[in-house]
C-alpha cells in the first residue's frame, strides 16, 4: 500500500509528454489550416498565469503554432460546437482538439444531431490526465493536483479520430477518490443524505456556471429561467438551488459524458459530478447504458422496452 | 352508506398526478361506484404519464405535499402508443436520483390503474395515504424553503447558538 | 502612540461584540474553501486565506426579501420588510480588497435612489480591514491603485505585525467608538516590525488611460476575441466585491409570495432580454464588452471611481480562464 502510494507520487508523467503532444497538436493543426481541409481549430492557448490555458478558436496557421497542451488544459471544447455558442465559428469543416472525456461528448452531441461528424476534424490526445480545481504552482500534474476524474479514466486512448496526438505514458493507477466517495454517500442513512446534499446546495449562488460549461446544456430557453410558470425558483434560496440541482441532474440523466466540467467550474465547489456519476451509474445497470466515444443513436431516456423493470411500479 | 369518518391527528396532503384515459376515468369509476377512498388526495389531470415532467413531482414536495402519487395506462395501453414505456424509465431514474439526494422514496407511488379498475384506484390511493399519515409530513422541503443565505436572514440560527453558548 | 491589539484579544473582540448582539462576519472555513460568514466565536476567525466570495453580501446579500405580499379577506396586501431590524453588524478581518468595496457602492446605492436595504445595512456595519499578508498569481490590487496595506473603506484597520499582535488604526468615528468601547482589549505600545505585506506581481495599470481607450473602442476587435470563450455564467459578477447588479423576483402564488432582489450578472443572455424578445446585447461579446467598460469606464463617468479592487477572484474562477488582468494589460498597452 505504502509503496504504490509512493510511486504514485508524482503521477508518473514527465512534462516532456505535454511537450510532444503540444508539437503534435501543433503540427496537425498548422497542416490542415494550410491545406485549407479546416477553416478553423479550437484548441487551447496559454494564459497569462502558469497554471491556466485558455480554450481559443485559431483560424490561422500562426496562432496555430502557439496552441499547447498542458495540464492546464482542463475544458472540454465540445461546448464551443454547440448552439449555445453559436455565431462564434467561421463556416465549413472545424478542427477540434479533444481528450477521451470530451469525445464522448462529441459523441453524444452526435447522437442528439447537434453536430456531424463530417463537419468535424477531430485532434484526439492521447491523454495521461489534466488538472483539478486546485493547481499545482509550477503547472505540473502531482497526485495532488490531478483531477478526480482522470484518477479513474477510462478514456485515455481516443477512438474514432483523425488524428492522435502523443503517446499514452505509462500510467500508475490512483485511488479513485470519486468512486469511494459515491459509496460513502450511498452508504449513508437517507437523513444523513439529504443533510449531506443540503449542506452543498446551500452554498450554490446560481452563477449558473454548471450549466453553462455543460455541452448538453444548450436548451435556446432553460427550463430553470422561466417564470410563467416558474418551475424552479430562480433565486438563490437553498430551496430553490436544491430543485434546480436535482433537474440538472435529471436533464442529463442519460446524456451526460461524464467530463465533470460543472464540478470543475462551480465556484462553490458543490460535487456535482456525483450527482452525474450516480445517474450514469443507475442507468447502466438498469438498461446497460455508457457513454461512450462512438455515438449512439438513442439514449437510455428516449427508448423503451417493454420489459423495463417495472419492479417499482403498483 | 357512508363509512364512519375516523379522525386522524395529521392528514397528509397526497397530490395525484393521472394520466386522462386510463387513472384518471378508473378514478372516476371509482367515484361513481361509490367506492370511499381518503379525500386526502388531490388529482390532477394529464395528457399521459409521458407528459409528468419530474420536476412536478419536485414542486409538490416543495409546496407541501406529502406524498405523490403518479399513476396512468397499464404497459401496452398507452393512448399514445409508448409515452408510459418512456415515463417508466424516466421515473425509474428519477427515484434513484431523489434517494441518492436523501428523499424518502415511500412518500412517492407509482401505478398503473386502467378505467376499470376503480377498485385499484382506491386501494392505492388508500395505501399511500395510510403510509404517508404513519410517517408525518415532510418536513425536509417545507423546512428548505424557510431557510435564507445568512446575509438575508435577519438572526441566524448560528448566531442564536452562539448567543447561548457563550452568555 | 499606536494601539496594539494581540490575536487572542481580537478573538475576545470577536465573543464580546457576539456577546452584544452584533452580527460579527468574517473569514471562517466553509468546507473546502474560506468564506465570510457569520462567527459564532473568536475561534471561528480564519485568517491568512482570501475567502472565496467577497464580503459584499453583508451589505447586498445573495439573495433577500424585500416585501410579502398575501390575500386576507380577498384584498391583496403588501407587507415591507421592517429595515429597522437589519441588525448592527461588525465585518471583521475583511482584506483591503473587500473592505474598499462598498465605499465604492455607496455611490450608486445613493444616486438616483436610495437603496435602503443596502444603505441601512451599511449605516449598521463597522469594517475592520486588515493587511494582506499573502498572494497568488492572479492578485492585482498594486495594478488598479488599491495595496495590501490600503485603509480605504475601513473603520478600523489593522497591520499584522511579527510578534502575531496587530497594530489598529482607526480611520473613521466608527472605527474609534469599536475601540474605545472595548478599550481593555487594546493596548498603547511601540509597535513591533510590520510582518510583510503581500507583493502581487503586477505592474500598476494606467486606469485614465485605459478610460480613455474604452471611450473609444466601443467596437474592436478585442471584445470579439475574449467574447468566443465566454460561456456567460456569472461567476465572476458573483463573487465580485464590486459586481452590484440585481434582479427582482416575486416567488409564490398569486395568493401569498415574496418579492425577491437577488444578484443577477451582465454575462447572462437574458439579463438585457427585453419583454418584447428584442436583445439589445444579443450576443456574448457585447456582453462582456458591458463588464470592462462598466468597471473601468461608465462607473468612472458616473462617480469617479473604478469598479475593481484588484482582489483576482473573477481570475481564479473563470471556467474559461479569462484573465482580466491579462486583458487590461492588453488595453494598457494599446492605449499607448
Amino acid at each position: 500500500m505504502n509503496a504504490k502510494a509512493q510511486k504514485a507520487k508524482g503521477c508518473g508523467i514527465e512534462p516532456a509528454y505535454y511537450d510532444a503532444v503540444t508539437q503534435a497538436i501543433r503540427s496537425e493543426a498548422v497542416k490542415v489550416l494550410k491545406e485549407g481541409a479546416v477553416s478553423a481549430v479550437i484548441g487551447y492557448l496559454p494564459g497569462r498565469r502558469k497554471s491556466a490555458a485558455v480554450p481559443a478558436v485559431v483560424t490561422t496557421e500562426e496562432e496555430a503554432g502557439r496552441l499547447i497542451f498542458s495540464p492546464a488544459c482542463v475544458n472540454n471544447l465540445s461546448l464551443y460546437l454547440t448552439k449555445a455558442k453559436k455565431g462564434i465559428l467561421p463556416g465549413g469543416k472545424i478542427g477540434i482538439v479533444a481528450k477521451g472525456c470530451d469525445l464522448r461528448a462529441l459523441a453524444g452531441l452526435m447522437g442528439e444531431s447537434q453536430i456531424k461528424r463530417d463537419d468535424l476534424f477531430i485532434i484526439g490526445i492521447n491523454c495521461a490526465g489534466v488538472q483539478g480545481a486546485v493547481a499545482a504552482g509550477n503547472g505540473q500534474l502531482t497526485e495532488a493536483s490531478i483531477a478526480k476524474k482522470c484518477r479513474e479514466c477510462t478514456a485515455h486512448t481516443p477512438e474514432g479520430v483523425d488524428f492522435v496526438a502523443g503517446t499514452l505514458p505509462h500510467l500508475d493507477g490512483l485511488t479513485p477518490l470519486e468512486a469511494e466517495e459515491l459509496a460513502r454517500i450511498e452508504a449513508m442513512p437517507q437523513a444523513e443524505r439529504w443533510a449531506y446534499w443540503k449542506e452543498q446546495f446551500s452554498r450554490c449562488i446560481r452563477c449558473m456556471a454548471c450549466r453553462q460549461v455543460c455541452p448538453f446544456c444548450y436548451c435556446e430557453q432553460c427550463l430553470c429561467d422561466k417564470n410563467r410558470p416558474q418551475a424552479v425558483e430562480s433565486s438563490p434560496r437553498p430551496a430553490g438551488n436544491t430543485a434546480w440541482h436535482i433537474v440538472r441532474a435529471m436533464h442529463l440523466a442519460g446524456r451526460c459524458a461524464g467530463c465533470a466540467e460543472c464540478e470543475r467550474s462551480c465556484p462553490m465547489d458543490i460535487p456535482l459530478n456525483l450527482l452525474n456519476r450516480r445517474m450514469a451509474q443507475e442507468l447502466k445497470e438498469l438498461y446497460d447504458y455508457e457513454a461512450s466515444m462512438a455515438p449512439q443513436e438513442k439514449g437510455p431516456l428516449n427508448q423503451y422496452k417493454e420489459d423495463d423493470d417495472q419492479s417499482f411500479i403498483k | 352508506m357512508h363509512a364512519e369518518q375516523v379522525k386522524h391527528d395529521f392528514e397528509p396532503k397526497v397530490v395525484a398526478f393521472v394520466c386522462t384515459w386510463c387513472t384518471y376515468a378508473g378514478a372516476d369509476l371509482a367515484g361513481t361506484s361509490r367506492m370511499q377512498y381518503p379525500p386526502n388526495v388531490r388529482v390532477l389531470k394529464f395528457p399521459c404519464t409521458g407528459r409528468i415532467d419530474p420536476v412536478f413531482i419536485l414542486r409538490a414536495f416543495q409546496k407541501g405535499a406529502d406524498g405523490v402519487l403518479v399513476s396512468g395506462c397499464h404497459p401496452g395501453d398507452c393512448h399514445y402508443m409508448a409515452g408510459n414505456f418512456h415515463a417508466r424509465r424516466r421515473f425509474a431514474a428519477f427515484r434513484a436520483l431523489l434517494d441518492f439526494v436523501g428523499v424518502d422514496l415511500n412518500r412517492l407511488q407509482f401505478s398503473w390503474v386502467s378505467a376499470a379498475e376503480g377498485g385499484k384506484w382506491v386501494e392505492v390511493v388508500t395505501e399511500l395515504t395510510e403510509r404517508v399519515r404513519g410517517m408525518g409530513p415532510m418536513k425536509e422541503f417545507k423546512e428548505l424553503e424557510l431557510e435564507e443565505q445568512w446575509s438575508a436572514s435577519l438572526s441566524t440560527p448560528e448566531l442564536k447558538a452562539a448567543y447561548d453558548s457563550i452568555t | 502612540m499606536p494601539q496594539i491589539i494581540t490575536e487572542a484579544n481580537l478573538r475576545s473582540l470577536i465573543d464580546s461584540l457576539v456577546k452584544e448582539s452584533k452580527l460579527v462576519v468574517g473569514p471562517k472555513e466553509a468546507g473546502s474553501m474560506v468564506l465570510y460568514q457569520p462567527l459564532s466565536n473568536g475561534a471561528d476567525l480564519k485568517l491568512g486565506a482570501l475567502p472565496r466570495r467577497s464580503s459584499k453580501e453583508l451589505f447586498f446579500p445573495i439573495c433577500e426579501d424585500i416585501l410579502t405580499f398575501g390575500k386576507e379577506d380577498g384584498v391583496t396586501k403588501v407587507k415591507d420588510v421592517d429595515r429597522a431590524s437589519f441588525p448592527d453588524a461588525v465585518l471583521i478581518g475583511a482584506l483591503p480588497c473587500d473592505a474598499g468595496s462598498p465605499s465604492i457602492l455607496d455611490a450608486v446605492f445613493s444616486w438616483d435612489y436610495n437603496d435602503d436595504f443596502y444603505l441601512e445595512r451599511r449605516k449598521k456595519s463597522t469594517i475592520v480591514g486588515i493587511a494582506c499578508t499573502s498572494c497568488d498569481d492572479a492578485c492585482f490590487c498594486t495594478a488598479v491603485g488599491y495595496a495590501p496595506d490600503s485603509p480605504a473603506g475601513s473603520d478600523l484597520f489593522l497591520t499584522p505585525l511579527k510578534d502575531g499582535s496587530y497594530a489598529c488604526n482607526a480611520v473613521t468615528e466608527k472605527g474609534e467608538k469599536l475601540v474605545s468601547a472595548h478599550g481593555s482589549l487594546f493596548k498603547e505600545g511601540a509597535a513591533a516590525d510590520a510582518a510583510p505585506l503581500a507583493a502581487p506581481d503586477t505592474a500598476k495599470l494606467d486606469l485614465a488611460k485605459i478610460k480613455e481607450w474604452l471611450n473609444t473602442h466601443f467596437e474592436d476587435p478585442l471584445w470579439q476575441s475574449i467574447a468566443d470563450v465566454c460561456l456567460g455564467c456569472g461567476a465572476c459578477a458573483f463573487i465580485c466585491p464590486a459586481c452590484h447588479c440585481f434582479d427582482i423576483n416575486d416567488e409564490g402564488t398569486p395568493d401569498h409570495g415574496t418579492r425577491r432582489k437577488h444578484w443577477d450578472a451582465c454575462g447572462f443572455g437574458k439579463f438585457t432580454n427585453h419583454a418584447s424578445g428584442h436583445n439589445p446585447r444579443d450576443i456574448q461579446n457585447k456582453r462582456y464588452r458591458n463588464r470592462i467598460m462598466h468597471k473601468f469606464k461608465y462607473y468612472d463617468d458616473k462617480f469617479g471611481k473604478t469598479l475593481c479592487t484588484g482582489c483576482g477572484r473573477c481570475i481564479r474562477a473563470c471556467p474559461v480562464g479569462i484573465d482580466i488582468g491579462d486583458i487590461l494589460n492588453k488595453i494598457n498597452v494599446q492605449a499607448g
